[in-house]
Parts: C-alpha cells; sequence; structure tokens
C-alpha cells in the first residue's frame, strides 16, 4: 500500500514559438511511496499542465525513451524512484542535446552518429537463406552480448564531457554499438567501421572519463566498447600498412 | 545552473524548422560529483609538464658539468622543491591508481586465437610491475649510483 505526500518538481520549460531560452517551472505535487519520477512527470502533464511535453513508451526501462536529467544526473525517468530524491526534484531536458520542447531533445544528430557505424551486420557476401541459420557457439555471443543491451536512451552522450565540446565525436552508444557488431563472429563490416572510427569522429577524442559506464541504465560499458575500438582501430590501420592490397581481400 | 556546450553539440547535419535551445553541459561538470575526479586526474597533466620542464633543467646541468650540477642539487633539497615532488608523487600514485583501474576492461576481448588474462590477473601485473620498478630506482637511487 502507497502513501500520499508533496514533493516540488522543478521542470525545465521551453516553448520555441514564446520563449527565447528555457525557464524552470515549480509543481508541488502529491506522489505515491512507489511512483518513478515519469509517474510524477505524467501526473502534472495529465492533471495539472497539461502544455508540458517529455518523452515516454514502455515504462519499464526498454524503449528508451524517456531519459532525463534528474537532479542533474542523466537518469530513466522509468526507473528511477522518486522517493530516493529529497522534497525539491529538478527534472530537465538531457544534457548535450538542442532541445525542441520542454523535456523534449533533437534525437537526429545521435540517429546520423549510430548510422553511420553501420549497427546492423555486414556480410561480404548475402548467405543464401537454404543455407540454414549461421551457427555462433555461446563463447562467441558472450564477446558481444554485454554491448546488445544498449537501448539507445543516450544518457551516455548527456554524461560525457567530450560530447560537449566536440560536435564530431561519435559518442559512446554509437562506438558501442558498432563495436558490438565488430565483434560478432557472424559480421565482415569490421574494416569499414574502423574507417569510421578512425574518422572526423574519432573514437580517438575519448578521454575515458568513463561517464558513460557511470550512467548506462542497462550496465552496458560503452567506455570499454570505445577504449577497445581505440586498440582495433590502430591494428587495422597497421596492418592495412603492411599488408598486399591494403589488408582487402 | 548548467554552462552552454559547444552550439553545435549533437546537432544534425539536416537541421529541421523547429527552433530548438541550445545544449547545455552535464550540471555537475567539471568540479562536483563523479567529474571532479576525472577533472583532477587530467589537471595532473599540469604537474607533469612542470617535471618535465624540470626533468630537462636536470639534463642541462648534468651536460654543464658539477658546477651547474652542484647548485641544482642544492635547490632541490629546499622544503618548496621536496614539498613539490611529494605532491608529484601523490599525482604520480592518483593516476597510476586510476589508469590500472580502467585499463584491463580496455583490453580488447581477443587478438587473433589469443585472449586477455582476467582482469584481476591484469591487475597483479600492473601492480607487480609498478612496484618493481618502483623498488629498483629506489635501489639504484639508494645505492648511490649516480654520485
Amino acid at each position: 500500500m502507497s502513501s500520499a505526500s508533496k514533493k516540488t518538481l522543478v521542470v525545465t520549460r521551453f516553448d520555441p514559438d514564446r520563449d527565447s531560452e528555457p525557464r524552470s517551472q515549480r509543481y508541488e505535487i502529491p506522489v505515491q511511496d512507489d511512483w518513478m519520477v515519469l509517474d510524477a512527470l505524467n501526473y502534472i502533464k495529465d492533471e495539472v499542465d497539461g502544455t508540458l511535453a517529455h518523452r515516454w513508451s514502455c515504462r519499464m526501462a526498454v524503449c528508451g525513451s524517456c531519459g532525463m536529467m534528474v537532479n542533474g544526473e542523466p537518469r530513466l525517468t522509468c526507473k528511477d524512484h522518486l522517493r530516493q530524491y529529497g522534497d525539491t526534484v529538478t527534472v530537465a531536458p538531457l544534457a548535450n542535446f538542442p532541445v525542441v520542447r520542454d523535456l523534449v531533445i533533437e534525437m537526429d544528430g545521435f540517429m546520423e552518429k549510430l548510422k553511420s557505424v553501420k549497427p546492423w551486420i555486414v556480410r561480404a557476401k548475402e548467405l543464401a537463406v537454404e543455407a540454414g541459420p549461421t551457427r555462433q557457439s555461446p563463447e562467441q555471443l558472450e564477446e558481444f552480448k554485454q554491448f546488445s543491451m544498449c537501448i539507445n536512451c543516450m544518457l551516455c552522450y548527456s554524461a560525457c564531457p567530450v560530447v560537449s565540446n566536440e560536435p564530431e565525436f561519435l559518442g559512446p552508444a554509437a562506438i558501442a554499438l558498432g563495436h558490438r557488431y565488430n565483434l560478432d563472429s557472424r559480421d565482415e563490416g569490421a574494416r569499414e567501421r574502423n574507417q569510421v572510427f578512425r574518422g572526423e569522429g574519432t573514437v580517438f577524442s575519448c578521454s575515458y572519463a568513463n561517464e558513460c559506464s557511470e550512467v548506462c541504465p542497462k550496465h552496458v560499458d560503452p567506455a570499454a566498447a570505445v577504449n577497445q575500438s581505440k586498440f582495433n582501430a590502430v591494428i587495422d590501420w597497421a596492418t592495412s600498412l603492411v599488408l598486399p592490397r591494403g589488408g582487402k581481400e | 545552473m548548467a554552462r552552454p556546450a559547444n552550439p553545435h553539440a549533437m546537432h544534425s547535419a539536416h537541421s529541421g524548422r523547429t527552433r530548438t535551445a541550445p545544449p547545455l553541459m552535464p550540471d555537475q561538470f567539471p568540479l562536483r560529483g563523479r567529474y571532479r575526479a576525472y577533472t583532477l586526474f587530467d589537471l595532473t597533466g599540469a604537474v607533469y609538464l612542470v617535471m618535465g620542464l624540470v626533468m630537462l633543467r636536470v639534463v642541462w646541468a648534468l651536460g654543464s658539468g658539477s658546477h651547474a650540477w652542484q647548485p641544482l642539487r642544492e635547490a632541490f633539497a629546499s622544503p618548496a622543491w621536496v614539498a613539490f615532488h611529494c605532491f608529484a608523487l601523490i599525482c604520480v600514485v592518483f593516476v597510476g591508481v586510476r589508469f590500472f583501474r580502467l585499463f584491463p576492461k580496455a583490453q580488447p576481448p581477443r587478438i587473433g586465437p589469443l585472449k586477455p588474462p582476467p582482469g584481476l590477473a591484469i591487475y597483479a601485473l600492473l601492480y607487480l610491475v609498478w612496484i618493481t620498478v618502483s623498488i629498483a630506482f629506489l635501489l639504484i637511487v639508494g645505492m648511490g649510483l649516480f654520485r
């Protein structure tokens, strides 16, 4: 049985048609003990102020839609109990992203970075369906499994100090997902991805703050992926120098 | 209030028609929360820069003969230099511990057929090398090899 109390949510608001810059708005609302931060935002939206804009969908930390800055930390609001915070809780849009409206960020930049690393299985020659499934041993699966748990919630981008300063940097999630396919035994696209990793948004911009791994709600380790990718990118570059035809088949 | 990030951070190459608010840095960057340790880690670079310059000065003095070397040795015995070197030692230990903590997971899962040893073994190896090299230096200095 949950009990009701009151909390004040200080929510960042921004209306591109009216506001020159984001502002804060306070909402004092009754809350239940078992509420997540997202429940409080939905209460405000439903009962107090219907103009509040925020993204959410699954409510079970799977879709990655409801990432926001809660008391200055990037959090998935559907996974974050309201009771762990004090009487006043600040909710802001994810840091390092342009803000479309209120708590809604512009995702296009991230989607472009993600697409550039080809987060899908690349084959030199597609296998025929008749050839049957491509088998993979548990050991082969284990090599990339944790990186495939990424839900693209973009919390890692909000925590990364390099993303704040270097717009070209591919960023933790995109590199982690590219790395995930590089480690997949079925994939043959590592060389293409490593070229992207060495290119304009280079993995070498990462200064290993490790914040991406600290804030990941799915316990993926993007910092490991980024730094393993540095090593692989160097090896790939070095072998392309010494092998005939740059090591191309 | 968070500081502004690079205005182009996470911007799309194909901007839409909606006017957006510029991106902000994380609230706690650079001096609060977990960022503090990261910022301190980076700031130690300034100490290494000074140490590098001092090292160049030492090499220059060594090459210039005893008239340059002796005054430098005496200067290093002053409390200010002793304090600086103690501070530099703390910085080195801090960076070493942080580096060793993060190093194992940066290893690729395999190079060809070779897999790296478990993280614990890498930790142990790193600390073993560090301690061995430190003891070797202490012995060299303690035995007066360069006196």
